[in-house]
């Protein structure tokens, strides 16, 4: 390593910001994030094969089938599709495409891999958070582990699964003259780090 | 004219014989008289202790001249009959230490003068360092340090401004979509810590960061 030449303004970062936020507990806001993306995903698949399907009939078919996403099948469909979708990517690695995007992830209460049959039961209890008012994603707020009511149900939470140091580290090395990082989006969260194995 | 005189010169000419006979006589019954003795017998009857306490040794050893009579000592002669071993094995130096002030004992030595008597570098000269290495377990050493403590102490952010470790960062990752990632995350954690500080605030408590990790990531964390 040789030291670059120039003036380097010393400046002493926050010490949250040089911490990693990796394997914490996620915040309100990353993963309502994550499910309006997952939502946005979901359906607009949904809608492409609803499309297809109608083309697809339009042309098999002389009268055609007509499905309006207010038929009663077609929120059946809808509902089994983004169990499938969620279930699915739950089970496989604990990633929607929300949280992957986010950078969170679904885990047990003791932090390893969601099997397949606790991605199930999160996907089946999952709207019970919405039925009771919203009121089951209270515990994200409030709780010590930040855990919707789906969450205690199927024994699972919601981590970082992104470091949030590395981040700052690869904004750093590209613009070594930005004096004031936190201002690009870096966070100023605080914790312990933790660099997941 | 001394009546006496004539007995006198008899008894002159008389003394010198008598003597002679009588001191024969004497040494004869004493050998004798000795022979006759058992004095194994004679002092087994004697009460050495009541006659050891009627004698006052002090004033005995006070009478004696210890430096004339060490001279006529041969100290190489008894210490070379002394089985020094077998003395040092019936010793119990842990015992004997245990009587010992140490404290006070190194407060009377002056540690300063006897290091300046030390020649240092003629002591390590001496060590052979590769072998003192050897015996050296390095892990036990290295588990003793706590890494995590050190690379606190790294101000990483500067490290990365000041070096080309930025640059080699930089290089090893891809570009503007994982900035664009990066930035959408920081921010939405952003948003997460200012609602965990409001929500914390309205329920008068204090805020210390996000909660976590799982039991099982901390594992992983403490590595």
């Amino acid at each position: 390593m040789t030291a670059r030449t120039g003036e380097v303004p010393h400046r002493q970062p926050p010490p949250a910001a040089r911490q990693s936020l990796q394997g914490h507990y996620a915040g309100f806001a990353s993963r309502f994030a994550a499910f309006v993306v997952d939502v946005v995903v979901l359906t607009g698949i949904f809608l492409l094969v609803l499309a297809a399907i109608n083309f697809t009939a339009s042309i098999l078919v002389e009268r055609g089938i007509h499905l309006n996403r207010g038929d009663v099948w077609v929120v059946v469909a809808y509902a089994a599709w983004a169990f499938i979708y969620f279930a699915h990517f739950w089970g496989l690695n604990g990633k929607t495409a929300g949280g992957a995007l986010f950078g969170v992830q679904v885990v047990t209460d003791e932090g390893a891999d969601v099997s397949g049959r606790r991605a199930i039961g999160r996907a089946l209890a999952f709207p019970l958070s919405f039925l009771i008012l919203g009121l089951g994603f209270l515990g994200i707020l409030t709780g010590d582990r930040r855990r919707a009511l789906h969450d205690v149900i199927a024994g699972t939470a919601v981590i970082y699964s992104w470091d949030a140091r590395a981040a700052r580290l690869r904004l750093l090395s590209r613009s070594p003259s930005s004096a004031q990082p936190e201002r690009r989006g870096l966070p100023e969260s605080s914790g312990t780090p933790a660099p997941l194995s | 004219m001394d009546p006496l005189a004539p007995l006198r010169a008899v008894g002159g000419r008389l003394a010198s014989p008598a003597e002679a006979l009588a001191q024969a006589i004497a040494e004869r019954v004493i050998n004798q008289v000795v022979a006759a003795l058992d004095l194994n017998a004679l002092l087994a009857g004697i009460d050495l202790n009541a006659v050891l306490e009627e004698i006052d040794v002090n004033q005995v050893l006070q009478r004696v001249d210890l430096d004339r009579l060490l001279d006529r000592v041969d100290i190489e002669a008894i210490l070379n009959r002394v089985d020094v071993n077998g003395l040092v094995d019936r010793v119990d130096v842990n015992r004997l230490l245990a009587t010992v002030d140490v404290n006070r004992l190194l407060s009377s030595v002056d540690i300063t003068a006897l290091i300046d008597r030390v020649d240092v570098n003629q002591i390590v000269q001496q060590i052979d360092a590769n072998e003192v290495m050897e015996r050296v377990d390095l892990n036990a050493v290295i588990g003793r340090v706590d890494i995590n403590a050190i690379v606190q102490r790294i101000d990483l952010d500067a490290l990365v401004e000041q070096t080309d470790l930025g640059s080699v960062i930089a290089k090893s990752t891809s570009g503007v979509a994982s900035d664009v990632v990066d930035a959408v995350r920081s921010r939405t954690v952003g948003v997460d810590e200012s609602i965990a500080r409001l929500v914390a605030r309205l329920r008068r408590r204090p805020y210390t960061g996000p909660p976590g990790p799982p039991a099982s990531l901390q594992v992983g964390v403490a590595s």
